[in-house]
Order: C-alpha cells, then sequence, then structure tokens
C-alpha cells in the first residue's frame, strides 16, 4: 500500500471532532459538578441526609466535615478544585463502602465490559445476517416475522424479556444460575474451571442485553440493506452476471454496513442503560449493580463516580465511531489508485 | 391510490365520502385499531380505577403474601395490600407520566428545534452544538443522577424524562422548519412584513403538526419506559403506587422466583409496562404509515 498523504481536510475534521469532543467532556464533568449543587439541599446535607443513617447532629462535626469537603470555599475554588482532583482520578469516597469511588468503579467495571461487550457482539453478528437476509428477500414471510418480532424486541422493557428468561432457564429448568457474576466464595481448582464459572453466569444476562439490541440493529441493517439494492452499482453489479450470493454479501451488506457503524455508538448508550436494568435483576457484579446500590443507600459520590466514567465511555465511543466512520466512508476518504 | 378512485367519481358528493369510507376500511390499519383499542382500555381503567378497584391500594386489607383467592384475584403484596388494586391505580402513574413528559418533551423540542431552524446563523449553532452534547451524553445514568438528586416525585419525574428526551426530536423539527423556511410563500409573506410568530403559527405549525404528533407518540412510549424504570431501580415516590415500583418490593423479597409468586406479583406489572409500552409503538407506526407514505416504500 502507499504511504498514505497527509490530507489538510481530513485532518482539520479531526481537530473539530476532537475539540467537539473535549467540549461534551467538559460540559460532563460541570453538570456532574453542579447538579448537587444546584439541586435542592447542598452536597453535605446530601451526603449527611437527614433520613440516612449516616446523619450527623453534631453541628461541630457537620462543620469540620463542611471544611473538610471545601464547601465552605467560593464556588469557583471547590471547582477548580473539583476538577483537579477529577483529572488527578480522585472520585471523592463511597459513604456506604467506606473506600474511594474509583476503587469501585476499578472492580466493577470489568464485569460490565464483559457484559455489554459480549451482547454487543453477539447482537451484532445476527443484526448482520439476520438483517441483511431479510432485506435481500423483503416482503416475503421470513421478513415479515423477523421484522415484527424486532419490534416488539425493541420495544420490550429489558428487565420483562430478563426476568422471563431467568424464570424459565434459571428457576424452572435449573439448567442456568439465577444472578450473580460467578459462584460466590468458590475456589476454583483450574483456570478453566473459573472461566467456565464465569461464561455460565455471563449466558443469561448477557443473552438478554443481546436481544434488545439485537432488535435495533437487526431493522437499521435491513432498512439499509433495502436502499442499497436500489443503487444503480447493484443494477449494473447484477447484469454483470455475479452469483447472487456475492452480490448479497459482498456487494450489498458492505455498503449496508457503512452508516450501522455510526450506530454502533449509539449502542454503546443502549448497552449501557441495558446494562442498568440487567445487572440489577441478575444481581450482576458490574457498574449497574453498583449504581442501583448507591441508590439504594443514597450514596451520592458513588452515583457521581459512575455517571462520570459511564459519560466518558460512551462519549469516547462516540468519538471513535465518527473516526472510523470519517475513514471508511468514501465519500470522505481520498480515492485511491 | 386515494386520488385515483375518488376521481373516478368527481361529481357526486356522496359517492365520494363513500368511495373514502371504502378506501379508509380498506386501508384499515389493525396497528392503530389494535393499539387504540388497548390505549382506550387502559385510559378508562386509570380513569374509573376507584370504581373498579376492589380495594384502596394504600390499605392494609390481608396477611401478607396472600396467594390469589376469590377475595383478592392477585394475591396480597409484603405489606398486605391487594395488587390487583395496585395494578389499577398503576395505570394513573404510568399514564399520567407519559403524558405529561410527551407534552413537555415535545414542547421543549418545538421550542429548541423551531428556534434553531427558523433563525438559523449563530443561535442556530449553539442550540444544535448543545443538542448534540445532550445527544452524546449517556441518558440513563444521567437520569439516575437527577433523580437521586430531586428525590423525585410524580411531577419531577416527568419533568426529567422530559428534560432529557427532546434532542432527537428537536434536530428533526429543525430540519423540517430550515427546509420550510426557503419555499417561497413563507418568504412571501415575510416580504409582506408578516411577524416571526405569525408566520411560525400560521405557515410552519400545520406542516409539522405531524412530526409533533409522531414525537408526542414516541416521547410517551419512553416516559412509560423510563418511569417504570426508574421506579424498578428504586427511584421516585416509595409510597406512590406504580408498576415500576410494585416489581421492585417483589424483587426485593428474597428468593421470590424459587416460589409461585413470580406469577401474580412480578408478571402482572411487568406484562403492563410491557403491553403500554408496544400499543404506543405500534400506534406510532401506524400513525407514520398513514401520514408518511414515503416511508412504506423502505418498509
Amino acid at each position: 500500500m502507499r504511504p498514505s498523504k497527509i490530507n489538510p481536510k481530513r485532518v482539520s475534521y479531526t481537530l473539530s471532532l476532537l475539540a467537539s469532543y473535549l467540549l461534551t467532556i467538559w460540559i460532563v464533568l460541570t453538570l456532574n459538578f453542579l447538579i448537587p449543587r444546584l439541586l435542592p439541599g447542598d452536597p453535605l446535607s446530601a451526603l449527611l441526609d437527614s433520613e440516612s443513617s449516616n446523619y450527623v447532629f453534631d453541628p461541630q462535626i457537620r462543620q469540620a466535615l463542611e471544611t473538610y469537603y471545601g464547601l465552605d470555599q467560593p464556588l469557583i475554588t471547590q471547582y477548580g478544585q473539583y476538577l483537579l482532583d477529577a483529572l488527578r482520578g480522585d472520585l471523592g469516597a463511597s459513604i456506604q463502602f467506606n473506600q474511594p469511588v474509583i476503587r469501585l468503579i476499578q472492580s466493577h467495571l470489568p464485569w460490565t465490559l464483559l457484559l455489554t461487550l459480549t451482547a454487543m457482539f453477539a447482537a451484532t453478528l445476527f443484526a448482520l445476517i439476520a438483517g441483511s437476509e431479510a432485506g435481500w428477500k423483503r416482503a416475503t414471510r421470513t421478513d415479515r416475522l423477523l421484522t415484527t418480532s424486532s419490534i416488539i424486541l425493541a420495544n420490550t422493557p429489558v428487565y420483562f424479556l430478563g426476568m422471563i428468561l431467568v424464570i424459565i432457564f434459571g428457576a424452572k429448568l435449573d439448567w442456568l444460575p439465577l444472578a450473580g457474576g460467578r459462584t460466590a466464595f468458590a475456589h476454583y481448582d483450574s483456570f478453566i474451571a473459573m472461566i467456565s464459572d464465569i461464561g455460565k453466569h455471563l449466558i443469561l444476562p448477557a443473552f438478554t442485553l443481546s436481544a434488545s439490541i439485537a432488535g435495533v440493529s437487526f431493522l437499521l441493517i435491513r432498512n439499509n440493506m433495502i436502499m442499497v439494492i436500489k443503487e444503480d452499482f447493484m443494477l449494473v453489479a447484477r447484469s454483470k452476471g455475479i452469483p447472487e450470493q456475492r452480490l448479497k454479501w459482498n456487494h450489498a451488506l458492505r455498503n449496508a454496513i457503512l452508516p450501522f457503524i455510526a450506530h454502533m455508538a449509539a449502542h454503546a448508550g443502549m448497552a449501557i442503560t441495558g446494562a442498568v436494568f440487567i445487572e440489577t435483576l441478575f444481581n450482576y457484579p458490574g457498574m449497574g449493580r453498583l449504581i442501583f446500590d448507591a441508590v439504594g443507600s443514597r450514596d451520592y459520590p458513588v452515583i457521581q463516580g459512575v455517571f462520570l466514567i459511564v459519560a466518558l465511555i460512551v462519549v469516547s465511543a462516540n468519538l471513535l465511531a465518527d473516526l472510523i466512520n470519517a475513514r471508511i466512508d468514501p465519500r470522505i476518504r481520498e480515492p485511491l489508485t | 391510490m386515494k386520488a385515483s378512485l375518488s376521481s373516478s367519481y368527481p361529481s357526486a358528493p356522496v359517492m365520494q365520502i363513500l368511495t373514502r369510507l371504502y378506501a379508509w376500511i380498506n386501508n384499515l390499519d389493525w396497528d392503530i385499531l389494535l393499539s387504540s383499542l388497548i390505549l382506550i382500555f387502559i385510559t378508562s381503567i386509570a380513569i374509573f380505577a376507584p370504581l373498579i378497584s376492589p380495594n384502596d391500594p394504600h390499605d392494609f386489607i390481608g396477611k401478607p403474601l396472600e396467594p390469589p383467592s376469590s377475595a383478592h384475584l392477585l394475591g396480597t403484596n409484603d405489606a398486605g395490600q391487594d395488587i390487583l388494586s395496585e395494578l389499577i391505580y398503576g395505570t394513573r402513574i404510568s399514564l399520567s407520566v407519559a403524558i405529561g413528559a410527551a407534552l413537555g418533551t415535545m414542547l421543549l423540542s418545538l421550542i429548541i428545534g423551531g428556534l434553531s431552524g427558523y433563525f438559523g446563523g449563530w443561535l442556530d449553532r449553539i442550540l444544535m452544538r448543545f443538542t448534540d452534547v445532550m445527544l452524546t451524553l449517556p441518558r440513563l445514568p444521567l437520569l439516575i443522577l437527577l433523580a437521586s438528586f430531586l428525590d423525585a416525585g410524580l411531577w419531577q419525574t416527568i419533568l426529567i424524562i422530559a428534560l432529557l428526551f427532546w434532542q432527537g426530536k428537536a434536530r428533526l423539527i429543525r430540519a423540517q422548519v430550515q427546509s420550510l423556511r426557503q419555499r417561497g410563500y413563507i418568504k412571501m409573506a415575510r416580504s409582506y412584513g408578516a411577524s416571526s410568530l405569525y408566520i411560525f403559527q400560521r405557515h410552519i405549525l400545520p406542516q409539522i403538526a405531524p412530526l409533533i404528533v409522531f414525537g408526542l407518540v414516541a416521547a410517551a412510549g419512553q416516559a412509560v419506559a423510563m418511569e417504570a424504570g426508574l421506579a424498578f431501580l428504586g427511584l421516585g415516590d416509595a409510597t406512590a403506587k406504580s408498576w415500576g415500583l410494585m416489581m421492585r418490593f417483589a424483587l426485593n423479597l428474597p428468593g421470590l422466583l424459587l416460589t409461585e409468586r413470580w406469577l401474580w406479583w412480578l408478571l402482572p406489572p411487568a406484562l403492563s409496562v410491557t403491553v403500554l409500552m408496544l400499543a404506543i409503538t405500534f400506534l406510532g407506526i401506524g400513525l407514520e404509515r398513514i401520514w408518511n407514505p414515503r416511508l412504506e416504500q423502505h418498509d
């Protein structure tokens, strides 16, 4: 391959993309700082909610806490301190678990990544095959069946889907574990035993999540496929006598995937939303379960920390999708010679 | 198709009405028919809840965790309240949030999309940049953050859902308004000195009415999902009788899935949320097919 020349247009596009994402990250950080301070109750009364078990009656201790958290400083100083702390990875300490928020996130994030990435991979694989098949043979019975069930899947609350699956395969048939990310207090004899235990716990939550994402992905691929089939180049390829299967996979699907990649980032947000419900339902030890537990005990630093990290991940996924899209979309790419 | 049918009987008004009626019945949309029936059914339950509900859902009328009986068709919950009554009153919360949040969402997207599309320029750039940022943010975590700091009741839930779901709809409205603004008759109206507000009400609003209706339906569906979802996560008014909270309390019972209790305690509210969401979705799909026949080609 020829070494690619620097394309000034693309450099400026990438730079403006980066700038807009930096702006988004700054807004995320600022929102996270402002929401507790603008909404009723200052962060201290939130930390020391009179309804929570941590409520402190002694005004002197409350005063000391206020100084400790820097709430007696002017807002702008607090903001500067907050930004510095956040950049250093200091997200405060959890009230409930009594340990740094960032450490809690470090131990929960891998589970969520495992769950969401597995689910997204499975959903995408299904959508690519079923979506191109349905779009190719549009308005047939298979297409109608797949399309209607995808619309239903995409609009069914993910916890309902999960409930049905866990009742059938977990409680009734007893094939798969009801909850958790691994067997509690298990000592594994081998690495394989650990993997198979984690895998067994992963099947139901990951399948639920992928089913709910697959509905939307399928509809997207199918509609893209229908659009591509109508393009002139398809007619040309067909008239050249290219066999049906090659026409479908090499010519149509390749082009139908392009707009799909931009949507992959949106899927990251959707997968996170689904993961929060699924992890809550299945008691899966990821970020969703963490935020659910934090909500239950009004552990505000954890809620804020999880929001911040999840927002950063979703924003980065969006940036990545935009960059990939700019790279592979022939309308942006320079002609290859 | 409608046009060709009515043009074959151009002179007789009665025939015209009949052919229209025929075309209407012929095109009768099962999506719309079924989903409207379900929605009317749920709405009547919500309106007449005090009449049809066997008990007050807040009353402690029996022993906790009773199985279904003739007195309590769906048994009682962990506090000894009648589950069927809770389910009936739950329609009120889901529908109020659906309607309230849909109206709020569309008002916001109409204001932001309308201003952005109509005036363009720097206002458009600022508003759309803001919209893009809001589109990128993960909604549910932000919703959880807001709800947990607001200690959300019904109104707060409606407000925060409206605040987080306008972005995509605002973009659609902006695009439509932007293209309408370039049309000759609107340019002409402007050159005659018509005020922006007048043009918006007289010429633009009727044109984007279908968009607004689709948006309302879509937003109502999202609002139902989000309200139930927040309550499912334990956010919101803990004394309210909503479907999401019923599921939360049921799931809080250890070993719920190992007994038969899920059948009358967990399943009915979960099924209700799902049926309501699907009815709203298919209503939206049906309406879109009627008002936007171009879409059907891709469908």
